[in-house]
């Protein structure tokens, strides 16, 4: 049940047990005895007074007992939440401590190599820049999977305020750029206007939903990949653009799905989780926005355009409407 | 591609417990080669504790005067000193509110805690967060633009110098600089937003719908096509150089413009 409709039911509930109770009060003044004599016992208006009286007051009851409900429901989650958040706190600290240990050994073994001034064998430089790229992956799956557990949680509202959409669209490009660099790919971004504003909205959604679509681009572009953050009157809108393959149409429908990947329908073995646009999605949602693909295929020729594009689109000021 | 300099020797206060890291290594060692001077806090005794890591951060604040401060969530692997550097964060806000810092945090940046620690500082304090596993290089734009204010004049590779408040372009020879003086008005202010679009990140470009006011014309695009290739025609002039389409300002499939490094 709503919040507005259990408020309904106990302001109806509360005005209808106070006419019953005029009514019944009334009745020895407005009613006209069938018997007279015994005034109380055949006063119908008593009756329907009476009758009015405990309907109301049996509404009122139900909805207040709903209403606590739903409050001591709310309370438990926000520590559900919190706890959650603890949880993920520790976990990304301890997993992430072994990652952290290769990661930085990997970045010393470059700085050792750059000093002997000799050029390093491709070889080798590829296979250090494969452990540098498991730097995102990973903190992109610790993130994905703490917004999934979070999406689990039905109650939990989207934490709105004032954000400069182009910063996070920025740290994003600055996060990717040197990703996209060492797969010879070249990511732009722009916004238009130049001055974007603030927007009202849920930074770490926006932040994941993008980084999951430029996250997939890397993985899919030939050469060139777009990030283009625009508004119009209600909404903002960034929209990621890679000129991949492209997504065949019988697939376009699958994308959003929880744990699809193309291997899935061609019943081979999955080669990644196929989490990232079922999470974005769900956010775009629950962020009062959504989330759309556009793609054309390759079909081997040359001058054939094939592309993929995912475009977020955010109300420009999601804070509810009393906050405004 | 580094961008070697831009930090023009500015002090940067490391406050880490794990500054002795690989990890961290990789961060210092950056910041150095674009030019910054990074000052690393590093207590001495038998206990260091997260205290000694506050005490002489808040003093190196006064005595080094740093332009920002790298400082990690996190010290030591004791309970108490789990939020450590919230705690160093707030004195060092308190005591310099417009103090950009960047905070390394090795967590999640859920919702809760950012909010949380925003919510508790000044709102004109520039604080921002970023992944431990964060590559050293996306750590300095990241610092560089916490910093914010762009230098006053912005280095295009080591050929072009663009110094926006006198309104200047120099060609640098041998290390002189030589004034372009066919770079003026319109040319110059197109010339100023690609500077600025670059300076910020390499990946930004400059969108048509903000370059059409320095055209003319029924026809803005082809206007402001003309322009550019003035423009760069008279920086190749300068240098003795010719830019091809792919060189120096390109023309980003249709969308706008961005300017790229020039090779030397
Ligand atoms: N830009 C794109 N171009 C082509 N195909 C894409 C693109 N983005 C997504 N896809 C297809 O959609 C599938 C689902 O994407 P999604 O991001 O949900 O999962 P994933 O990238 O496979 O795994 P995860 O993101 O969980 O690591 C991908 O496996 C891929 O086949
Ligand atoms: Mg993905």
């Amino acid at each position: 049940m709503s919040d507005r409709s259990s408020k309904l039911l106990r302001i109806g509930g509360a005005s209808l047990a106070a006419i019953g109770l005029v009514l019944v009060l009334l009745s020895p003044v407005i009613g006209e005895p069938i018997s007279p004599g015994s005034l109380w016992w055949i006063e119908p208006v008593a009756y329907v007074g009476a009758g009015v009286f405990f309907l109301g007051a049996i509404a009122s009851f139900v909805s207040i007992q709903l209403a606590s409900r739903r409050e001591k429901h709310g309370a438990d989650d926000r520590s559900w939440s919190q706890v959650t958040q603890d949880y993920f706190d520790t976990f990304a600290h301890d997993m992430g401590r072994p990652l952290r240990r290769i990661l930085g050994k990997q970045r010393e073994v470059r700085a050792l190599l750059n000093e002997t001034g000799e050029t390093t064998p491709r070889m080798v430089t590829e296979l250090l820049d494969e452990i540098e790229q498991q730097a995102p992956n990973f903190r992109l799956m610790i993130e994905n999977v703490r917004v999934l557990v979070d999406l689990e949680d039905e109650y939990a509202q989207p934490a709105v305020e004032p954000v400069d959409a182009a910063a996070v669209i920025l740290n994003i490009a600055d996060r990717y750029l040197p990703i996209a660099r060492e797969r010879g790919l070249d990511l732009v971004w722009w916004c238009e206007p130049g001055e974007f504003g603030l927007v009202y909205t849920d930074a770490s959604a926006l932040d994941h939903v993008v980084t999951n679509l430029v996250d997939n681009a890397t993985k899919f572009a030939d050469g060139q990949i777009e990030i283009r953050l625009t508004r119009n009157d209600a909404h903002f809108l960034v929209r990621v653009w890679d000129d991949g393959p492209g997504i065949a149409e019988s697939h376009l429908v699958h994308v959003f799905d929880r744990g699809w990947t193309p291997e899935l329908s061609a019943r081979r073995e999955k080669q990644s989780s196929g989490l990232g646009l079922f999470i974005a999605s769900s956010l775009s949602e629950r962020c009062g926005g959504d989330l759309l693909v556009e793609s054309r295929q390759s079909t081997g020729d040359e001058a054939n355009d094939h592309h993929t594009a995912f475009t977020l689109s955010l109300p420009l000021d999601n804070r509810p409407a009393a906050a405004k | 591609m580094t961008s070697k300099g831009v930090g023009n020797g500015q002090k940067i206060l490391v406050v880490d417990d794990e500054h002795m890291s690989d990890l961290m290594r990789s961060v210092l060692r950056r910041l150095e080669s674009d030019g910054f001077r990074p000052i690393v806090v590093a207590p001495e005794g038998p206990h260091v504790s997260g205290d000694d890591y506050e005490a002489q951060a808040l003093f190196a604040m006064e005595d080094e005067r740093p332009a920002a401060v790298l400082l990690d969530v996190r010290f030591g692997e004791y309970d108490t000193d789990r939020f450590k550097g919230l705690s160093i964060l707030k004195k060092i806000v308190d005591r310099d509110s417009s103090m950009p810092v960047l905070m390394f945090t090795q967590y999640t940046h859920g919702p809760y805690r950012d909010t949380a620690v925003m919510a508790s500082l000044n709102v004109s304090s520039s604080v921002d967060f970023i992944d431990k596993l964060a590559s050293p290089e996306e750590v300095v734009l990241r610092l560089r633009r916490l910093i914010g204010s762009a230098p006053e004049t912005i280095k295009i590779g080591s050929l072009f110098e663009i110094d926006a408040q006198n309104a200047a372009v120099y060609a640098i020879d041998n290390g002189r600089r030589d004034l372009i003086r066919e770079i003026q008005g319109m040319k110059l202010e197109i010339l100023n937003e690609l500077a600025a679009a670059f300076f910020r990140s390499e990946g930004e470009l400059v969108p048509f719908s903000r370059l059409e006011r320095f055209s003319e014309g029924e026809d803005s695009r082809a206007s402001l096509r003309v322009r550019i290739r003035e423009l760069k025609v008279a920086l190749g002039n300068a240098v003795s150089r010719e830019f091809g389409a792919t060189e120096l300002i390109i023309n980003v499939r249709n969308r706008g413009y961005r300017l790229v490094q020039p090779v030397d």
